[in-house]
């Protein structure tokens, strides 16, 4: 049954909607795809798509002036979920192609995907396993298994500054790096749920449904 | 080891999945919200989208139909076919694409692999290599659906468009082409031999013991398969155990 | 306005098909031997609804034939002359394209037939047109006879061909259309099986007319004197006089005599009639069976790469069309497919607004070596055989007055 309720999907310009648009739609009836920091005061819930590069996502957010906008509604404690780039936003800064400042809504940084191995390829494309934290297998992760399988598509990885803020971990190649995020309402998925069948779709399923 | 990617591949004409052979013939194998559908349910990695008539015909790839498509599937879509422009890869990416397949415009214009990287990320954009052999160690590529020459070598070509910026780059063999006989794995191995980016490759797969083969002796990151699922000569779940028992990491 | 008058006979006012792509300036199938240059050609009709009565073939074929029943029939027919002892049965002209590959496997390898395949050889065999000949035979697995006419002569009939009439294919049409009928009788096999029926294509009549099992055989056989026959355009009494020909030269292009066809009773039959015919169809199925291999790019002129490609001149075929009749080879292969439903009729348009007029540049060469004609000399033939009514001089380019809508 769908679920009723005041979601937002955020369009600061970069990346693609149509597919969290129609994961989304799947399971809720009540969403709206917006860049407006009114509309985004009064939703239920937040989510931060994005395809790009780090500089270019937050000069989209600042252009729109919804840098304060989704400060303000993390601190009402209300969900938010941010995927690929939406999720390094969140970070403190971020090095891809230089050295840009995010929200900084969750510590850390967002560094290249590196200590891969030899003929391991950048970007990451590809199915990886998810291995959920001790604290991790509630919120988003509920009924989802741990090695389960979802879709990555990145060059660059966050690195959270608490141990704890690392909800999951994926190995690819020689490395180990942190694929989700989470501090209280706050969740950032370094993978793209919409893409990732069934997981992802129990993911999303989640984050609608959480109170 | 990255898990390999087992990749349905759809060619599509007008509102059909067709299948030719050796880059030519137009037979309709189904409906391609149907198969697509079929194939995600069924396990597929991703799914690959291409118009294989639209620089052919000098027209786009129909946004509609795509969309259609990828409304009912929840796993990485390459679209490729008749992509000339900026335009062209916004229209299939807001229509569902996640990824841009790009052959005849680029070896055409090679800068404009780099505009596209720039613009959408690297990760986006899939050099679509179409190629014949011409002799031992040399591959000529082909534009407009496999039908003209470009005198250039594709492996070559390969190399300079992944300076240019492709993420990923899918190399389909018109000598193998429809036949299910089986890859062309020398082909295979030239370009994985020195491709920093994920290499799709598809072109002949038959029987599960020569997906096997190309898997074990070029060691792609991708298979994309078309006539041997689309004749249903197996399933994907018979595919993965299948190479699952010979010791290739598979997604479940 | 000086009115533009129509060369060859043609209607005077270009139109195209609604369904397919086809003009109406195409010509209807006609006896060869008789063609003299200056006849007048009779061409596709359109009826009142702008339709082509090759797309009316089409329709009836798909709606109006019981092609259970026909099969029926085909079995029948095979049942009465399939031969047990060690000889053929029928001879299946072809070339080991897609058409006669799969003609010849489906009757020897489905219907128990023994086969001989006879070949009447291109003018200038291409690479992939030797290599598919080969594989037919190698991997399709038949006995087959390759007749090839003595090269002096064939190229002194293309060149006459050419000049006298524009149509340089004439001499190959000739042999294929009479080689079957010819190896029946020398072989004294009753029996033959050609493809379809070109007159699928349009001729004037209704399909239930063209609807026939047997080759009408006026287009192959003769027992009118020698006097009555032309071949380049040149009577043969002229030819024999004048261009240093023997009657022995001349035989393998003359019609086969329809006294010794009554005589030792041989049938030439159309496998399509039988077996509903799809040339799309034919190439996979060559692939799958003879080793069939499509073109490693397409001809020139045209989008196909698996339609007519053992010849080199062949391209030279369709551009003297082009010059005569304002289509090319893309406009032929499109009409078909769309017929076949391939292909929509605004794709076929697409592909002759884009191929119809390409020069085949590639084969040229040959082509003029061939026939020794020189370059200008070419130009020359190929300028004066336009006709005003299909063609204008735009800022010093021919260009079509009627191009594809």
């Amino acid at each position: 049954m769908k679920k009723k309720t005041k979601l937002a999907i955020l369009d600061y310009g970069v990346g693609n909607l149509y597919s969290i648009t129609r994961a989304v739609a799947n399971f809720c009836d009540d969403f709206i795809i917006t860049d407006d920091p009114e509309v985004v005061a009064r939703v239920d819930r937040l989510i931060l798509p994005g395809v790009g590069s780090f500089a270019a996502g937050m000069a989209g957010i600042r252009v729109r002036s919804l840098v304060d906008s989704i400060k303000q509604f993390v601190q009402t404690g209300r969900p938010i979920l941010g995927i690929c780039l939406g999720a390094q936003l969140l970070m403190t800064r971020g090095f891809e192609f230089g050295n840009f400042t995010g929200l900084d809504i969750i510590p850390g940084e967002v560094v290249k995907l590196s200590g891969v191995g030899k003929g391991v390829k950048i970007p990451h494309i590809g199915w990886g396993q998810i291995k959920p934290s001790s604290s991790g297998k509630k919120g988003v992760l509920a009924g989802v298994s741990s090695g389960a399988y979802v879709y990555f598509v990145h060059s660059f990885i966050m690195q959270p500054k608490r141990q704890e803020d690392a909800l999951t971990t994926t190995i690819y190649g020689e490395s180990r790096f942190c694929s989700a995020i989470r501090h209280e309402n706050v969740c950032g998925l370094q993978f793209h749920p919409e893409k990732s069948g069934a997981v992802g779709m129990q993911i999303i399923n989640n984050f609608i449904k959480q109170t | 080891m990255d898990n390999i990617r087992i990749i349905p591949r759809l060619d599509i004409k007008g509102p059909n999945v067709v299948k030719g052979i050796f880059n030519e013939g137009l037979r309709i194998v189904g409906s391609p919200q149907e198969l697509a559908t079929r194939y995600y349910k069924a396990g597929a990695d991703e799914i690959i989208y291409m118009d294989i008539v639209a620089s052919l015909y000098q027209r786009n790839l129909d946004f509609e139909l795509l969309k259609s498509v990828a409304n009912h599937i929840f796993i990485p879509l390459t679209v490729g076919g008749g992509i000339r422009s900026i335009g062209d890869i916004n229209n299939a990416l807001r229509a569902g694409a996640d990824k841009v397949a790009i052959n005849t415009y680029a070896v055409k214009n090679p800068n404009f692999i780099k505009e596209a990287a720039q613009k959408f990320g690297s990760q986006c954009i899939v050099l679509s290599v179409e190629a014949k052999q011409k002799s031992v160690d040399l591959w000529e590529a082909y534009i407009d659906g496999g039908r003209e020459k470009t005198g250039i070598d594709a492996v070559a070509w390969i190399k300079r468009a992944i300076k240019l910026g492709v993420g990923e780059v899918m190399v389909s063999s018109i000598d193998k082409d429809g036949l299910r006989g089986g890859f062309a794995t020398e082909l295979c191995q030239a370009v994985t031999a020195f491709a920093s980016v994920p290499v799709i490759v598809h072109g002949g797969a038959g029987k599960l013991e020569s997906v096997a083969e190309v898997l074990k002796l070029a060691n792609p990151d991708a298979v994309a398969i078309a006539s041997a699922f689309h004749y249903q000569d197996y399933s994907i779940k018979k595919l993965k155990n299948f190479l699952r028992s010979k010791e290739f990491p598979i997604r479940q | 306005m000086t009115k533009i008058t129509a060369k060859y006979g043609l209607p005077a006012k270009v139109s195209f098909c609604r369904k397919c792509v086809m003009s109406n300036q195409k010509p209807s199938s006609t006896v060869e031997f008789k063609y003299a240059s200056g006849d007048k050609k009779k061409t596709i009709a359109f009826d009142a609804a702008g339709v082509c009565d090759a797309c009316h073939f089409a329709e009836y074929k798909e709606t109006q034939i019981d092609w259970k029943k026909r099969e029926k029939q085909l079995r029948e027919l095979c049942d009465r002359y399939r031969r047990t002892d060690s000889s053929y049965d029928c001879i299946v002209p072809g070339s080991g394209g897609k058409d006669s590959a799969f003609a010849s496997h489906v009757l020897k390898y489905k219907y128990d037939m023994h086969p001989l395949t006879v070949t009447w050889a291109p003018h200038l065999y291409t690479d992939i047109g030797w290599r598919n000949f080969t594989a037919w035979i190698h991997q399709g697995g038949f006995d087959n006879v390759l007749f090839t006419p003595n090269g002096r002569v064939h190229r002194l009939l293309t060149r006459l061909a050419f000049k006298n009439l524009l149509h340089p294919f004439q001499p190959f049409i000739f042999g294929q259309k009479n080689i079957g009928a010819k190896f029946a009788l020398k072989f004294n096999v009753p029996l033959v099986f050609y493809g379809e029926n070109q007159a699928e294509y349009g001729n004037g009549k209704s399909p239930k007319e063209n609807d026939i099992a047997q080759v009408r055989p006026e287009f192959f056989s003769s027992d009118e004197s020698i006097d009555t026959i032309i071949l380049g355009g040149v009577p043969v009494k002229k030819l024999l006089a004048k261009e240093g020909l023997s009657r022995n030269d001349l035989d393998p292009y003359l019609p086969v005599s329809a006294r010794a066809l009554k005589k030792q009773k041989v049938q030439v039959h159309y496998l399509a009639h039988y077996l509903k015919w799809d040339p799309q169809e034919n190439f996979y199925y060559a692939t799958k069976h003879t080793g069939f291999q499509a073109n490693t790019e397409r001809t020139e002129g045209s989008y196909s790469k698996y339609s007519s490609i053992d010849d080199k001149t062949d391209p030279f075929h369709y551009y003297t069309t082009l010059i005569k009749f304002g289509i090319g080879r893309a406009t032929y292969d499109a009409a078909q497919e769309i017929r076949s439903r391939k292909i929509t009729r605004a794709e076929g348009v697409a592909l002759v607004r884009r191929y119809d007029q390409e020069f085949p540049e590639r084969s040229f060469k040959d082509f003029l070596e061939y026939i020794d004609i020189s370059k200008e000399e070419f130009w020359r033939i190929i300028d004066r055989a336009r006709s005003p009514h299909i063609w204008k001089k735009e800022k010093g380019r021919w260009v079509l007055r009627h191009p594809i809508e």
